[in-house]
């Protein structure tokens, strides 16, 4: 039985085309590649290091 | 490919970069299940399955966010279900990561070339937007209103859709409600809100069929079991076509006594009907020009109040009359001034202006330049009036003539309070005629408001000779 009070809560404002230029900018993009490429510096960086 | 490290060109057949050593099997790997993630996006949106592509779509490009293909498809699917703003976010991104020959050019055009749609879109968010605080302040028909409109301006904002599906469910419009959710179910197939709110809709209608059919399971049960009879064979029977006759005579006398009366009662029972309703309708119309000739009325007598009011407010407006010499003294004192500048400085005398400033009235005045213009005179010729009448009088009170002396100190007093030569000689004046409760107050106000001045000691000393 869907409680009405609970079910209104969920529904959130919608953005505003004035306020696209803001979810553009907070828009997070790190993706699965970028944190790979991070890993694999760190890595290389701890080879190096440990080799002196 | 692009090698993610230094960004080159490396064909796909390379699992190393020829450029930067990179190992770019691990990303080939994350590439293609970007890819095949995109490709289920694609397949669920092409059946409709708008909210299965947007999952699917988003993980394409958690995997890979240069996916443009992707994200161009997501921002379509946003568009679709009527989140302009999403959608136009997804376009501009994916611009930024690949500027050229890219689709998000044509949808981005596609909306701004047309200012009217733009604008469309945008006040059925702001109304979503308002509808949602009705709702949620519990004004369910403002809320209602608001998000008609809000589907006429965006038919395909799933949002609305759902939102004004619930204030239905919680009015008790079922009917409309779930009218509503198979408009957003056409856009979105696989919406789970949609699915919900639907499937809470179906208890009752399911339960009923399931009443029905079992009713009708225990009809058809007892309706198949038949008793089994004997057979015979059937006899011509005269007395059946006899009864029949007997039958419809009796059938046609009913209908021309029963049926044709009712059928005029009927008409007239419709006549009176429809001149009751008439008689209704003119008795409301009457009373609704009762009503308005009554608030006319109020109207007038109101109208009326204020009229006499304003009549009256009117009336008690003095206008003061035009004075064509007010301002003649002003000029007669800008003359003279004129004149005693033109002297030379130790020929001019300003005691008679200053006494004519004094007795000048301002109070008719009616413009600020001309009261701005006359305490310029006053503050430009009292301080030298004062010193020229301190002058007379010191001079007259040298002649012994103190009463005399007094007239002009006093009015060099009156244009300069500050003048403390003039109120030392007043003190003396009154000392000398030996009206020492006068001459007291004179060298008290020296002593207490002029101490660094050369008349303090003077005034000082003689008020303790008055004192002893």
């Amino acid at each position: 039985m869907i409680n009405f009070e609970d079910e209104i809560e969920k529904f959130q404002p919608s953005l505003e085309i004035e306020q696209a230029e803001d979810v553009i900018y907070n828009n997070d993009l790190t993706d699965i590649t970028d944190i790979l490429k991070d890993l694999l510096k760190e890595k290389s960086k701890t080879y190096y290091d440990e080799r002196g | 490919m692009v090698c993610p490290n230094c960004r080159s060109n490396v064909s796909d057949k390379r699992i190393r970069c020829d450029r930067c050593g990179q190992d770019l099997e691990i990303y080939k790997k994350v590439y293609r299940v970007s890819n095949m993630y995109y490709n289920q996006g694609l397949a669920k949106a092409r059946v409709r399955d708008l909210s299965g592509a947007i999952i699917a779509l988003r993980k394409s490009l958690e995997l890979n966010k240069l996916n443009t293909n992707a994200r161009n498809l997501l921002g379509l699917i946003y568009f679709e279900m009527g989140e302009t703003v999403a959608a136009l976010s997804e376009w501009v991104i994916s611009k930024h990561f690949q500027p050229d020959n890219n689709d998000a050019d044509r949808y981005i055009n596609s909306v701004q070339e047309n200012p009217t749609k733009l604008d469309n879109l945008n006040q059925a968010i702001k109304r979503y937007n308002n509808a949602l605080s009705f709702a949620k302040q519990g004004s369910d028909d403002l809320a209602i209103i608001q998000l008609k409109r809000v589907l006429q301006l965006n038919p395909n904002f799933i949002r609305a859709y759902h939102l004004i599906s619930l204030l239905y469910m919680k009015n008790g419009e079922r009917e409309k409600a779930k009218k509503c959710l198979s408009k957003a179910a056409r856009i979105d197939v696989n919406n789970t809100t949609t699915l919900r709110y639907l499937k809470e809709l179906e208890p009752q209608t399911a339960a009923g069929k399931e009443g029905d059919a079992s009713v009708n399971d225990d009809k058809d049960a007892t309706s198949s079991i038949m008793p089994v009879t004997s057979y015979r064979e059937e006899k011509p029977n005269v007395m059946a076509f006899v009864n029949l006759i007997i039958g419809v005579l009796i059938g046609l006398a009913v209908a021309a006594f029963l049926i044709f009366p009712t059928i005029k009662n009927k008409d007239a029972n419709n006549d009176v009907a429809r001149n009751h309703e008439d008689y209704s309708a003119g008795l409301a119309a009457l009373e609704e020009k009762d009503a308005i000739i009554e608030q006319l009325q109020n109207e007038k007598d109101e109208l009326e109040t204020t009229v006499a009011t304003l009549r009256a407010e009117l009336d008690s407006i003095i206008i003061p009359e035009v004075n064509p010499n007010l301002y003649d003294s002003l000029f007669e004192i800008s003359s003279l001034l004129t004149e005693e500048f033109s002297k030379e400085e130790r020929d001019r005398d300003f005691k008679q202006i200053a006494e004519k400033l004094r007795l000048l009235d301002t109070s008719m005045y009616e413009t600020d330049a001309a009261l701005q213009l006359a305490d310029k005179f006053k503050q430009m010729v009292y301080p030298i009036a004062s010193e020229q009448f301190y002058d007379t009088g010191h001079d007259i009170y040298g002649e012994g003539r103190y009463e005399e002396a007094l007239q002009y100190l006093f009015q060099a007093y009156y244009f300069n309070p500050d003048n403390y030569d003039a109120i030392y000689f007043i003190g003396r004046a009154y000392h000398r005629l030996q009206d020492y409760d006068n001459a007291k107050i004179y060298y008290e106000l020296i002593v207490n408001n002029f101490q660094d001045t050369r008349r303090y000691d003077s005034a000082k000393s003689y008020l303790g000779q008055i004192q002893d």
